[in-house]
């Protein structure tokens, strides 16, 4: 079944991993997977960045598509305090770069509401209820694959 | 005003985190936050009956009303209710469905026992206690420990009459 958004993933700045989700109930051997390609995507990552910072290039937080593996699609999006949100796709229809960013935006912005938590522990990973239940509900706004295009609403 | 919010909330969670650091025992925790909202009451009264123009309160119920629709709202930005009245109208409870200094926290299970938002007990209690009034405050519902508001249940335990500083008849 073709799901959309097949896993979320936060790196920090030292590479540390934050959070990493599969929204799809996954088998132990699959999340290995995962793991492996959201490392993976980090080397990817570097290059964008090395690539962009030419003189006169912007500095954008969306990275775009990272690298495409047999069954995903990897989208990477680097904040400035160098936190990287990396989304798995495995939707094989053409992607609308402004979904994927949207997301991706919200996902930032929920990074940040949550890291205003005075209890919150940098560096360690994300444990709260409310960050997964947020999570859930910023992910099903993406379009699932076949659905009607203009059901995005913001 | 709007745009200080942000620091208020961040440095007011600052500050209870620096709490527990140094006190580790969360009641003491609790005591110090209200300790402090205590300190803070003292004074804010003050400038409160200044900016506030507000006539002298006939009845608790009157002071009680002037709290929660013009003093909550001229320091924290919301309003309050005012609740459950007791049948001797000494008791009542001041009911917050938003509160500036808990937004974006997340209580963790070990510090269940804390009173995230006991300064405010204090300042209700240090500044009734300008105005003649001995109050004990305490909190029975927390947003953040699950419940839908924050309710702040305020009684009334003594109305000093007005003590002035030296005799008329000297």
């Amino acid at each position: 079944m073709k799901m959309g958004i097949i896993c979320v993933a936060f790196i920090g700045p030292q590479n540390n991993p934050i959070y990493l989700r599969s929204m799809d109930p996954a088998t132990d051997d699959q999340y290995l997977k995962l793991h492996y390609i959201v490392h993976c995507a980090l080397d990817a990552v570097e290059e964008k960045v090395l690539l962009k910072r030419g003189p006169g290039d912007s500095q954008d937080a969306y990275l775009g598509l990272l690298y495409p593996t047999e069954d995903y699609r990897v989208y990477g999006y680097l904040t400035n305090t160098h936190v990287k949100i990396i989304l798995l796709l495995d939707d094989e229809a053409p992607i609308k770069d402004e979904a994927v960013l949207r997301v991706l935006r919200r996902l930032h912005s929920l990074y940040v509401d949550t890291t205003s938590n005075p209890f919150h522990k940098f560096g360690l990973p994300i444990t709260s209820p409310r960050f997964d239940a947020q999570l859930e509900q910023i992910v099903a706004l993406y379009p699932r694959p076949g659905a009607s295009l203009g059901g995005f609403t913001t | 005003m709007l745009q200080n919010a942000e620091v208020f909330t961040l440095t007011y969670g600052s500050i209870v985190r620096q709490l527990i650091s140094d006190f580790e025992d969360i009641e003491e925790v609790n005591k110090q936050l209200e300790q402090m909202g205590y300190n803070m009451g003292i004074r804010l009264v003050d400038e409160f009956l200044a900016k506030a123009k507000i006539t002298r309160c006939s009845s608790f119920r009157d002071t009680a009303d002037v709290v929660a629709k013009q003093a909550l709202p001229m320091f924290l930005n919301v309003s309050a209710n005012v609740a459950n009245w007791s049948p001797d109208q000494t008791e009542c409870s001041l009911v917050l469905t938003d509160n500036p200094l808990a937004d974006f926290v997340e209580l963790p299970e070990e510090y269940r026992e804390l009173k995230y938002c006991n300064v405010l007990a204090g300042v209700v209690r240090g500044a009734l206690e300008m105005v003649n009034m001995e109050v004990e405050c305490r909190w029975v519902s927390d947003m953040l420990k699950g419940d839908d508001c924050y309710e702040l249940r305020i009684k009334l335990k003594e109305h000093r009459d007005e003590k002035f500083p030296f005799k008329d008849d000297d």
